[in-house]
């Protein structure tokens, strides 16, 4: 005990604590601090980064149009912001259902069933999860504009957002399938379970920390990814990042409402991040079998 | 309740074959215990009544309906297993009831299914608990209940009582036993104790390297075993085996080996005419023993270690080379090192042969 408070009670910790904290929050402030800065203030040396008045304008003119009031800051309300928040969410909430669907059922069928060339697939997997996006993003395009016409479609863009996630998915969901118990399924047979049964009453529950953890990290890629949501979404389909940098013309670039909205953008993940944690749990199988 | 009849069963995993050829009979409203050690088959016997392994040839037959093409939920079976099994994310009675509720039944009948065999149990104030917690005897009874939940015509016990502590295995065999003759229901029981075995069993099954080395009832099992193993199995403490000659001498036959020689019962005389001169393994339970000398055929035995379990002892002795255990009672103390004077009962040896190691 006395070894432990003296380490962490050295200044040199401290200071290495302090710097960690800044380099990791320093940005967000600056971001949340910029955020409520008139585009006067944001450009001028002598108006300090923490120190101005502050306004609510840039979070008027992002929200104008879900406002019950209509802000008199606001001059022309420009309805993008609405409409890209309300396809990041169904984008990423969709992406991620099909990813865990799939993701699952896959995971499940290389743990458990014997069939030629499972290790391989296995692994291929994995594999593709090492091809960054950048390079998927021309043969992309060109198949999904060509050859299916599925650009600026949500059909296209979930499609590309559940084939970058699946092997990761596939892959984590694995090893937590690997820890359930085979008697337990066994004993759900016994009970008169069919296979579905079996997986969907048995299996799935006990796996919910697994799915949890899954669905964060779908959800937190889904939502952020600006490349491929950039080459393939068309204005009526376009998510928040690719909103953002839309934003910024050779003319106008207001960064006070580019704060606003990268401060709401944050908003969504973070809910649900807190709310799916709550399902990541240890001792999954405890009490199942005999330790 | 089938009567349940294998024939020409057999089992392998690649090319390991674990059950050769195996034909089996098991009664209606039995209680059938397949006993043997580790590897002996026993358990994938289990497993392919149960439907949870393909057999490799041959048929199982429910009153003479083949069965082996049919789903485990097709064969009206409920299963215990030797970790329990039971499903952490649901309640007691939701565990209990699981079987039930796949098959839809009503839920004012689940309820009191689930409430009669949970009170049978002693586990019905336990019902709203997950398994973790509590504690492994109580998981063991809500495995048993959520088998006999299902009112199935046979129950299959894997090992039931081997994760359990001494006391409560013994508490939970009493148990058992004490169910075993209110349910009119076929059990088929694996495990590797022999006092589980003996203490259940209507019939038992002794198996060994997936082989029936003979089946009977505890009693016949035990005076009569078929080979040395079956002998060496049943029984605690274990047979003691010595390498013997017979000997034709005063119109008796003489077991003679080192540091002994027994005289045979007029039985088994008769029975052994033939092999007089011949090398045999000579078999003699512990309980064969006495302190009486004139109670039967005298030997000498060496002493080595006296082990106290309470009215009886089990003193671990030596016959010339050979290790001889000796069930003695612990009133009359024995001094370790020396050498001890002891009555056989010739009437309980069993003599068996050197090569087939049948009894004889």
């Amino acid at each position: 005990m006395s070894v432990q408070t003296n380490k962490s009670s050295s200044p040199a910790f401290y200071a290495l604590m302090i710097c960690l904290i800044i380099m990791a929050m320093g940005p967000i402030m600056l971001m949340l601090a910029t955020s409520f800065k008139t585009n006067v203030d944001v450009n001028d040396v002598n108006v300090g980064s923490f120190f101005f008045t502050p306004t609510l304008r840039n979070y008027e003119a992002v929200l104008c149009n879900v406002l019950w009031y209509s802000p008199s800051s606001v001059d022309y309300c420009d309805p993008t912001f609405g409409r890209a928040l309300g396809n990041s969410i169904f984008i990423a909430l969709v992406s991620t259902a099909i990813t865990l669907i799939i993701g699952c059922m896959a995971a499940y069928a290389l743990v458990r069933f014997r069939f030629m060339g499972r290790g391989p697939i296995s692994m291929t997997t994995l594999l593709m999860r090492m091809v960054p996006p950048a390079v998927l993003l021309v043969p992309v395009f060109g198949i999904w504009t060509f050859q299916y016409g599925l650009d600026g479609t949500y059909t296209g863009i979930i499609l590309v957002y559940v084939a970058m996630n699946l092997p990761f998915v596939i892959w984590i969901l694995q090893s937590f399938i690997v820890q359930v118990p085979i008697q337990l399924e066994e004993a759900a047979k016994m009970d008169g379970a069919n296979p579905f049964q079996v997986f969907f009453m048995v299996v799935l529950p006990i796996i919910k920390p697994g799915l949890a953890a899954a669905a964060i990290f779908t959800f937190r890629i889904a939502w952020n990814e600006f490349l491929l949501g950039n080459a393939l979404s068309g204005r009526g389909t376009r998510t928040v990042p690719v909103t953002i940098v839309n934003s910024i013309t050779e003319y106008d670039i207001d960064w006070g409402v580019i704060m606003a909205t990268g401060m709401l953008l944050a908003i969504p993940p973070v809910i649900f991040t807190f709310v799916a944690s709550k399902q990541i749990i240890t001792g999954m199988t405890a009490g199942a079998v005999k330790g | 309740m089938p009567t349940i009849r294998f024939e020409q069963v057999e089992k392998s995993f690649g090319a390991v074959r674990v059950l050769p050829p195996l034909d089996l009979t098991l009664d209606d409203g039995e209680f059938t215990v397949l006993v043997g050690p580790s590897g002996c088959g026993k358990s994938t016997t289990l497993r392919i009544l149960a439907g949870l392994e393909e057999l490799s040839g041959g048929e199982i037959y429910f009153d003479e309906k083949p069965i082996s093409n049919l789903a485990s939920k097709e064969r009206d079976l409920a299963m215990v297993f030797q970790d329990y099994a039971l499903y952490p994310h649901m309640n007691i009675a939701k565990n209990m009831s699981f079987a039930l509720r796949l098959k839809k039944t009503p839920a004012a009948e689940i309820e009191t299914k689930v409430k009669r065999v949970a009170d049978m149990l002693n586990i019905g104030h336990l019902l709203d608990r997950k398994p973790a917690e509590l504690s492994g005897g109580q998981r063991q009874r809500v495995a048993m209940g959520r088998a006999l939940v299902r009112d199935a015509s046979t129950f299959l016990f894997d090992e039931p009582l081997s994760n359990l502590d001494a006391k409560l295995r013994g508490k939970m065999r009493t148990e058992l036993a004490e169910m075993r003759d209110t349910l009119d229901k076929n059990m088929v029981y694996v495990t590797h104790d022999q006092i589980e075995a003996m203490t259940l069993g209507d019939r038992i099954v002794v198996m060994s390297e997936g082989v029936i080395q003979q089946q009977g009832t505890p009693e016949q099992l035990f005076k009569e075993p078929a080979n040395k193993f079956v002998a060496g199995f049943i029984g605690s403490p274990t047979m003691n085996f010595l390498d013997a000659e017979l000997v034709s001498e005063k119109s008796k036959l003489w077991a003679r080996g080192d540091g002994f020689n027994l005289p045979l019962s007029k039985e088994m005389t008769a029975t052994l005419k033939g092999y007089s001169k011949k090398e045999v393994t000579l078999g003699v339970r512990p309980s064969s023993f006495s302190t009486d000398t004139k109670a039967g055929a005298p030997i000498e035995l060496r002493l080595v270690v006296s082990e106290y379990l309470g009215a009886q002892s089990t003193l671990v002795t030596k016959c010339g080379e050979a290790e001889v255990l000796v069930e003695h009672e612990s009133s009359s103390p024995v001094r370790t090192g020396g050498t001890l004077k002891f009555g056989v009962r010739t009437e309980e040896l069993m003599v068996f042969d050197k090569e087939t190691e049948r009894r004889l």
